[in-house]
Order: structure tokens, then C-alpha cells, then sequence
């Protein structure tokens, strides 16, 4: 099996779910342990959200690429996901971390997306190039 | 998708919660949530046990109803499933520390009303 697999959906609430089913399936076929599999897809529905609510008009209007990459070596293996689309320029990399709220009253209620990407992926990238974000994130494993 | 809730007594209100908290399955709930969580009861549990996905948007939504349940003097709890992806959604996000969580009905149902 190809290490690879593709999909294009569009900046939709309905392909973000078809986009995480898509992702879960294709990781579960190529032996992505489960945990990890939870983690990418809560990863990528959340990267499809920020596009869908920040990308504006051009990331709505041209299909996000998703690119799901899956490696083995004598370790454990390795899961990456890039994103790619035609939105505003946006490095949730830069983005600093937020304060944890410490109360219910002083919760907000943005930035609840990023920080769960940041704490569900192992890594992220993040590269702008031919008028595309790429963002990448990934999650490893060890074998027992 | 569905929620549901059943009233204990005059104090408190479990509300079932049985859909996948992504965007499109949030915007079904979300405003249902807030008006069943919005009931006169002095605590209320939230039971996401039949939840199999928590995105950052349906985290929100709890947010919001927690707030005006403790806006009115009362309590919000939540009721999870320790082995699934939505206790790693809340942990992910620091919820856990500003709304309870439970994976034992008779335990978040006392919590509620504490």
C-alpha cells in the first residue's frame, strides 16, 4: 500500500466531517494505531475550521488538498497530514500560546482550536508558497 | 444526532447528548444545549457518554451553557467516557479544570448538586 493518500474537499462544516472520516479510515487501513488516528483527525478538524472561518473568500472558493502521509520503521512509524489552501496567508505555528483560563468566568472562547491542535500533534509545520498555507502536523508512535 | 434530558427531582437535570460534536453536528445541538441547560435547576450534568468526537466548536457550546448555569448559582458537570477522544478534546483545551468531569452517573449527579 502507498504510503500516500489525497483528498480535496471543500471550506465546508460538512467536508470538515467528511474530511476526518476520510482521515481516520485511511490511517486505520495502513495500522495507525487508534490513539493516534483520534488525535490527527481532532488535528485536521480543527486546521479545516480555522480555514472555514478565517481563510475568507479564496479559501472558499478553491478545494482544500490534504495529503496523509504514513511511515514505518524498525521503531514505530510516523503519521503526517498536510493541509493546503488558498486563504489568507495564516501561520498557526507563530501564533503564541495562550494563558490557560483559570476560571470558568475567564474563559474565552477562541483559541480553544489552536491550543488543541498543539497539544494533540507530536509536531507542526508550517511553509506559504505559490500563494498556498501549507500546514503540516503529525503524531508517532512505537511499536510495542 | 440527538439530545434529550430527564429531570431528578426538583434540583437536577441531566441532559443526554448522543451526536458527533464536529461543526455541522454541533450547529444541530448547540442551541438546544443552551436552552435545556438554561432550565431553573440548581445543577445539571451534561452526558456526553454517546459522544464519539469533541471538536473545539462543541467545546464552546459547553462553555457557554456552564456559564449560565453558574451565572444563575448553579453547576455544570460533565459526563464522559475516560476511554474515549473526548476526554483528551477536554484535557487538550485546560475545560477539565474549569468544568467538572465525571465518567460515573452517580458521581456527577452529587457533583452537580454540591
Amino acid at each position: 500500500m502507498s504510503p500516500f493518500e489525497e483528498l480535496a474537499v471543500g471550506a465546508r462544516g460538512t467536508e470538515a466531517r467528511r474530511a476526518s472520516e476520510w482521515l481516520e479510515a485511511a490511517c486505520l487501513r495502513r495500522n495507525v494505531p487508534r490513539a493516534q488516528v483520534e488525535r490527527l483527525s481532532l488535528c485536521l478538524h480543527e486546521a479545516l475550521a480555522n480555514i472555514i472561518a478565517h481563510g475568507g473568500g479564496a479559501a472558499r472558493a478553491a478545494p482544500v488538498r490534504l495529503l496523509l502521509e504514513v511511515r514505518f520503521d524498525s521503531g514505530g512509524g510516523s503519521a503526517t497530514v498536510t493541509v493546503s489552501d488558498a486563504g489568507a496567508a495564516f501561520d498557526p505555528v507563530s501564533v503564541p500560546e495562550r494563558t490557560p483560563p483559570k476560571t470558568l468566568g475567564e474563559a474565552a472562547s477562541g483559541g480553544l482550536g489552536l491550543a488543541m491542535i498543539r497539544r494533540c500533534a507530536d509536531w507542526l509545520g508550517y511553509r506559504h508558497e505559490s500563494g498556498c498555507n501549507h500546514f503540516t502536523f503529525g503524531a508517532r508512535w512505537s511499536l510495542p | 444526532m440527538s439530545i434529550s434530558y430527564r429531570d431528578v427531582g426538583d434540583n437536577l437535570r441531566h441532559i443526554v447528548v448522543k451526536a458527533r460534536l464536529d461543526l455541522p453536528g454541533t450547529d444541530s445541538v448547540a442551541s438546544k444545549l443552551v436552552e435545556l441547560s438554561a432550565a431553573p435547576k440548581k445543577g445539571v450534568v451534561v452526558d456526553l457518554l454517546s459522544v464519539s468526537f469533541l471538536a473545539s466548536i462543541g467545546i464552546r457550546a459547553l462553555l457557554t451553557s456552564a456559564k449560565a448555569v453558574q451565572e444563575r448559582g448553579g453547576r455544570m458537570v460533565l459526563l464522559v467516557d475516560g476511554s474515549s477522544s473526548v476526554l483528551m478534546s477536554l484535557k487538550a483545551t485546560g475545560v477539565n479544570e474549569l468544568i467538572p468531569v465525571f465518567q460515573d452517573a452517580a458521581a456527577a449527579e452529587k457533583a452537580a448538586l454540591a
